[in-house]
């Protein structure tokens, strides 16, 4: 069949179903994807790592990067570049990652971390690539929801040991030690735990004979409230312990005081083990037991017998956090542990050495090179870290984005701010788009600590609220950076009050601010007054206050746990007496008397399970009963969403994300759009969602370079912009620039097969240049585009035929197009604004400053696009950029010189083709006549005429310096002057242009004179030789290209093929 | 014939080899199909080999404003010559089947130098004058198809080009119409990997043969792309040999 054939049928397919009414279009992630997506980072504060490997081969050093929630990044330069490598898996939790040492391009990854702080995320798995990252699959083991280690033996790659943890929050059975004998086809449990709270903590092999296997077994739990590494209690002993395998897993051994003389008695927590690479009888493990017998054990006959070694602070510090030991490949002496700090010891373990030096601290993972021992790499919650100086001093790697946000909120500067905070990273500023691109140098560090809910004081915007773990809120000058404590206090014999790890703090245009403990508290006057204005809001259920008994057999009570705390805050933006609550205990209250009285509305939500943990309430923009919530079960083993509205202040609820939605993962946040209130934005554990009717559909948003399971934790929708702004937590801030095509995606245009989404007025932006060159190793977050964006949906992709975009002006002409771009759904092209580059006459070089067109004015355009043979339009309104010193009569004046410029330029090239028509004919002439005299004479008229050229343009070749400017040179400087700013221009640059357009003509008038006397004598010579007689060639060389930065040309090597 | 029973012993292995056998054969069957599916749609063989030459007239865009007059000839069996052009001056990049070279005149040096690495891996493919998958296997290319893989909502053929040279390409067909419509490249450049996409639309037809018209590429999964649109596409236009070699230095001046 002919194509012309299938359009025909698929035109009355279509043309058939637009009659009978059917066909109903599905909204679906392609449907709103196309609407692109910015990474502004930054990689300033990094993240946290969780794992990584590396393998040098010959001189190259490729790395695999485990992000703790930020997927998988890979290096093939030594850590200059890094690619992520595992955006379209389901999960971006890492908790493993191991290099095949026979075969270096498979790589097998664990996710799910393993490190089980507060905030961890969750894996699906173990996956594997055999192509360096290119492709994935999940090899199984999905219900073990982190994976600490996996051991590749490496003289049959196809057996490989994963370590499961399993599950932090909830019993289950898919975990322990697990086996494969065929490249993880298929799996085989060797080592379960005793309970099912336990799981493989971690795992070490017997490199030389790979039989011989260690496993950490760890019994831990963890829940809102509280964390146990170690057994729930006498009678639910601790299933942790120490395992010895000497047939490759088929049997195992515990080793225990029993067995290995000289360790610590029963119970015990969480448990590092390494075999030294260079001596497999020593095995060095950390011990998490009562104190003072927990800390650092070494064997050197293959567990045997133990000597205790060191137990600093840490060596012994939260050990959930920390049990990793890593032993040189070389000298079975040497070895780090990971820790608070990384610690080194250079004599067997007796003693240690803080080695984090200008790190970040918080150490995961560490690869050493065995090669080069002096060569390091590790990883904390900070980022990736290098040294090659065995660990004395510290290169930061500033390219690796895998920022974990906890919130985001904006300003409204120009361009406005974004600000944040991270787990253990701060809170942060950065602009949203910068001259020259958003660098890591662009974000200001404002406080401390972890960083949580940071606001730009709308009242004075030279301060900033920030807060760190626990509820310490500040007020920061972000001049000065002087910061004020401001946090509410207790009262007489009240103890403390409860402030969540994350604690809500919530600013409202008026400047009001809003934060919780278990009370709320409200300040109008930055802090110097705080209102209590609620009784306890949440359960106060003392049971889950015990805090101080958290961590199991060694205490952790970093107010990670703190609970029964307010959780979300949100006051109606339509009724600043209504105030919404939520608990991580599972409170909705709701005031709508500024506090005097309030309501708890949880009873009210149909199917939602008790105490759920209210992660974010959104108070409607268009009726103030309107609210949303999102709850999240994750701590009791549910990770799936939930999301309900009321619309008559929570009497009623209706769910908007059920368990049974296509919605995946456990849900943080839902924001109602500003504009079109069936517009709805919901953050999960694994994604951005969007839904364009209320809730009812759910489509997951894939644009761009967004991970596709990457954790959103929170958003923000600017007011002025429409931008989305979305915090991940683990892969830095993203922007979804002017949403306004979401508002305006109706059931009514899906149906159609092509239209126009109506824009709101573009602003020529201020033209700027900035940043410099960083190299490769340095991140820069992309910039909201200079350009016009146009959108227009397709409900079929466009393969066949034309599809052209026109803009023109006023008065119908075609002042530029644009390419169209071809997706399925929603699509974005760009419009410079800039007419056509002007004609420039050739000459030795390319005339830098000449090689843009002016920006149009601003003004109502409209954009055309021809599909075939079907023409659609809309409007286009362009306008000035507020930021601008010059009015519109300014800018007139500017775009009027640029003209005069621009077609000035037109008129030289015409110049130069005359006169060259007139050179090149006397060449040819003089090439062809017989007669030396003849010939002479045309080679004297020739460079007569050249030295009219010469006049113009440059001439001097051969690609040096030359110098060399000539009218041609002088205007397009000018030209590239006058078009770069768009205020006034100045008398001298109008005077300059007179100047040069005189000296044009003066030349234009020499040529004419001389082809007035000389070329009818010539000609008439001509005639007589039998030659052709030379005209003058009047023909108007057409634009011939050009654009922004063309001085820097840089052409494709080559036009592609297909 | 003969039936499992009489293989005895020897039953299993055999087995093994036959669907062995039988996988490879549907593999390449599949890839045969696919790649001759896509050879009717755009016309046919026939058509195909009845052009010995084409000129590509079109323009280039850049993002940002930026345009070039743009100019691709091929000639068969492998010649090709490019050329962008940006006031008046013209940057050339030919290859006539042996020697790959470039003028790159616009700071004033105007005469032809031989390509390096990069330019001479690219050029090559370019004068490849039906593309990489027709006669794949004469010209040393191994085709793998990978299966269905979505590509922004349309449903496509994933195949895998292993060009001679070690160049691996993805392309990704049109379930419809199994015209490609991404091409994602991998080129090996001095032990580092360079990842790229194309991505291929506004099919026309010229000569009989369905051409793209529009063609953007750019770095592997950046919105940043660079977009050559063609006006005109001639059929077998005269070109001398010579079009394609490297020019003698120096080259004339203006």
């Amino acid at each position: 069949m002919n194509i012309k054939g299938n359009w025909f049928l698929l035109g009355c397919l279509l043309a058939g179903l637009a009659v009978s009414g059917l066909g109903q279009v599905k909204v679906d992630s392609q449907t709103i994807s196309g609407l692109g997506i910015r990474n502004i980072g930054s990689a300033a504060m990094s993240g946290r790592i969780a794992a990584l490997d590396a393998r040098r081969d010959g001189d190259r050093l490729t790395i695999y990067v485990g992000a703790a929630s930020g997927g998988v990044w890979k290096s093939i330069n030594g850590g200059n570049t890094y690619k992520p490598v595992f955006d379209k898996q389901d999960v971006q939790s890492i908790g493993a990652v191991t290099i095949d040492p026979k075969n270096p391009k498979t790589v097998w990854v664990g996710t799910g971390e393993s490190w089980t702080r507060n905030s961890v995320s969750v894996g699906d798995g173990i996956y594997k690539t055999t192509d360096g990252g290119d492709n994935w699959t999940n090899m199984g083991l999905k219900d073990s929801e982190r994976i600490a280690k996996i051991l590749v033996d490496p003289k049959n790659p196809d057996t490989v040991y994963a370590c499961a943890t399993g599950k932090l929050w909830s019993d289950s059975t898919e975990r322990g030690v697990y086996k494969t004998t065929n490249g993880g086809r298929s799996w085989v449990k060797v080592l379960a735990g005793s309970n099912q709270s336990t799981g493989c903590g971690m795992m070490a092999m017997d490199q030389n004979d790979p039989r011989v296997l260690y496993a950490a077994m760890w019994d831990f739990r963890r829940q809102g409230w509280t964390f146990r590494s170690g057994g729930a209690d006498e009678n639910a002993p601790s299933g942790s312990g120490l395992f010895r395998s000497n047939d490759g897993g088929a049997t195992w051994k515990e080793i225990d005081e029993n067995s290995g003389k000289g360790l610590p008695p029963k119970p015990w927590g969480r448990t590092a083990v390494a075999v030294a690479p260079s001596n497999p009888k020593v095995i060095y493990i950390t011990v998490e037991a009562a104190m003072p017998r927990n800390g650092l054990y070494r064997s050197d006959d293959e567990g045997k017998t133990w000597t205790a070694l060191d137990r600093s602070q840490m060596m012994i510090w939260r050990p959930f956090y920390f049990s990793n030991l890593i032993v040189d490949p070389h000298d079975e002496n040497k070895l780090f542990k990971a820790g608070g700090s990384l610690i080194y010891s250079s004599d067997g373990g007796r003693s240690f050495s803080n080695v984090a030096g200008s790190a970040h601290g918080d150490f995961h993972d560490v690869w050493i090179d065995p090669t080069n021992s002096n060569n390091v790499i590790t990883g904390d919650d900070g980022g990736l870290w290098f040294s090659y100086d065995g660990a004395a001093k510290w290169w930061k790697a500033d390219n690796l984005p895998v920022s974990q946000f906890y919130h985001v909120t904006v300003d409204m500067n120009r361009p406005y701010n974004v600000y944040g905070g991270l787990q253990d990273n701060s809170s942060w500023v950065g602009p949203s788009s910068f001259p020259g691109g958003i660098t890591n140098h662009q974000w200001e560090n404002l406080y401390g600590g972890d960083g949580f809910w940071t606001w730009a004081d709308p009242t004075d915007p030279d301060y900033v609220y920030a807060e760190s773990q626990g509820g310490y809120i500040g007020r920061i000058n972000r001049k000065t950076h002087e910061a004020r404590g401001i946090q509410p206090l207790p009262g007489y014999k009240e103890g403390k009050l409860r402030f969540n790890w994350n604690t809500p703090i919530h600013v409202t245009k008026a400047g009001t601010v809003y934060i919780g403990s278990q009370f709320l508290f409200r300040t109008r006057d930055h802090g110097q007054t705080w209102d209590r204005i609620s009784p306890d809001l949440t359960t106060n259920d003392p049971s889950k206050q015990k805090q101080e008994e958290s961590g199991g057999i060694i205490v952790d009570n970093s107010s990670a746990e703190e609970h029964t705390t307010i959780f979300s805050i949100c006051e109606s933006p339509l009724d600043p007496n209504t105030v919404w609550v939520g608990t991580d205990d599972g409170n909705v209250q709701v005031t709508r008397d500024g506090g005097k009285s309030w309501t708890n509305v949880v009873a009210n939500i149909p199917g939602l399970p008790k105490n759920a943990w209210v992660t974010s309430v959104d108070a409607g923009h268009f009726s103030a009963g309107t609210a949303y919530a999102t709850f999240d079960l994750h701590t009791f083993g549910d990770l799936r969403p939930y999301a309900y509205k009321t619309t008559d202040f929570g009497k009623t609820w209706t769910a908007v994300i059920s368990p049974a939605s296509n919605v995946r993962g456990y849900a943080h946040v839902i924001k109602e759009d500003l504009v079109n209130k069936d517009l709805l934005f919901a953050g999960t554990e694994f994604g951005l969602w969007v839904s364009l009717d209320g809730g009812n559909v759910w489509s997951q948003y894939k644009g761009g370079e967004f991970p596709d399971g990457v954790a959103v934790r929170d958003l923000a929708i600017h007011p002025r912009d429409k931008d989305l702004v979305i915090a991940t937590h683990g892969r830095g801030i993203w922007i979804i620039d002017d949403i306004s095509p979401l508002r305006a995606l109706t059931p009514d245009t899906l149906q159609k097969d092509i239209a126009f989404l109506q824009a709101d007025p573009v602003v020529q932006k201020i033209q700027a240049g900035g940043g410099w060159n960083d190299g490769d190793s340095m991140f820069v977050g992309e910039n909201a585009p200079d350009d016009a964006v146009i959108t227009y949906y397709q409900k079929k992709r466009h393969i066949f035929g034309d599809l052209k975009i026109d803009i023109l002006d006023a008065k119908g002409s075609v002042v530029g197009s644009v390419p169209a771009s071809k997706r399925k759904g929603l699509n974005r092209v760009h419009w410079a604004m800039r007419l056509p580059a002007p004609t420039v006459p050739p000459a030795a070089s390319i005339a830098g400053g000449a090689t843009t067109g002016p920006r149009v004015m601003p003004g109502t355009y409209t954009v055309r696009m021809t599909k075939d043979k079907q023409v659609y339009t809309t409007p286009l309104k362009v306008t000035l950029d507020p930021r601008v010193k010059f009015n519109l009569a300014d800018r007139q004046a500017n775009f009027d010189l640029s003209m005069k410029l621009y077609n000035l330029l037109g008129q030289m090239s015409a110049d130069v083709e005359r006169i060259n028509s007139v050179r090149l004919a006397l060449d040819d002439r003089a090439a062809k006549t017989s007669d030396t005299n003849f010939r002479s004479r045309l080679k004297a008229a020739s460079a007569q005429v050249d030295e009219l050229r010469r006049k113009i343009v440059a001439t001097k070749e051969g690609g040096a310096i030359t110098g060399e400017e000539r009218l041609r040179e002088f205007l397009a400087t000018l030209y590239g002057d006058v078009i770069s700013y768009e205020g006034r221009p100045s008398l001298i640059q109008m005077q300059r242009a007179d100047s040069i357009a005189k000296e044009l003509a003066d030349v234009r008038k020499a040529f004419d004179a001389w082809t007035a006397t000389e070329l009818p004598k010539l000609n008439s010579d001509l005639t007589q030789y039998k030659m052709q007689p030379i005209t003058v060639s009047e023909v108007v060389p057409a634009s011939n290209g050009g654009g922004v930065n063309a001085s820097g040309i840089e052409f494709p090597i080559s036009m592609g093929r297909w | 014939m003969f039936s499992l029973k009489e293989l005895g012993m020897r039953r299993s292995l055999m087995a093994a080899v036959i669907l062995g056998l039988a996988a490879s054969l549907s593999q390449a069957q599949t890839v045969d199909e696919l790649i001759g599916k896509y050879v009717k749609t755009i016309g046919g063989m026939d058509k195909l080999q009845a052009i010995k030459s084409v000129r590509y007239t079109g323009k280039f865009e850049g993002g940002g404003g930026f345009t070039a007059n743009v100019l691709q000839e091929n000639k068969r069996p492998n010649m090709v010559r490019e050329e962008f052009s940006l006031q008046g001056m013209a940057q050339v990049l030919a290859y006539d089947g042996k020697v790959g070279w470039i003028i790159n005149p616009f700071q004033g040096k105007k005469d032809a130098e031989t390509l390096g690495e990069e330019g001479m891996k690219q050029i090559v493919e370019d004068a490849d004058f039906d593309g990489p998958l027709v006669d794949y296997a004469k010209k040393g290319n191994k085709v793998e198809y990978l299966g269905k893989e979505d590509y922004e909502g349309s449903d496509t053929y994933k195949l895998k080009v292993t060009l001679a040279d070690g160049t691996v390409k993805y392309y990704f067909l049109d379930t419809d119409y199994y015209v490609p419509i991404k091409i994602e490249t991998k080129q090996t450049i001095r032990g580092t990997d360079f990842e790229s996409e194309t991505i291929l639309g506004d099919y026309k037809e010229a000569g009989g043969v369905y051409f793209p018209y529009s063609i953007a590429s750019g770095p592997k999964g950046s919105s940043n792309r660079q977009v050559i649109t063609y006006d005109k596409i001639e059929i077998n236009p005269a070109m001398d040999d010579a079009h394609f070699n490297m020019p003698k230095p120096p080259m004339k001046a203006n």
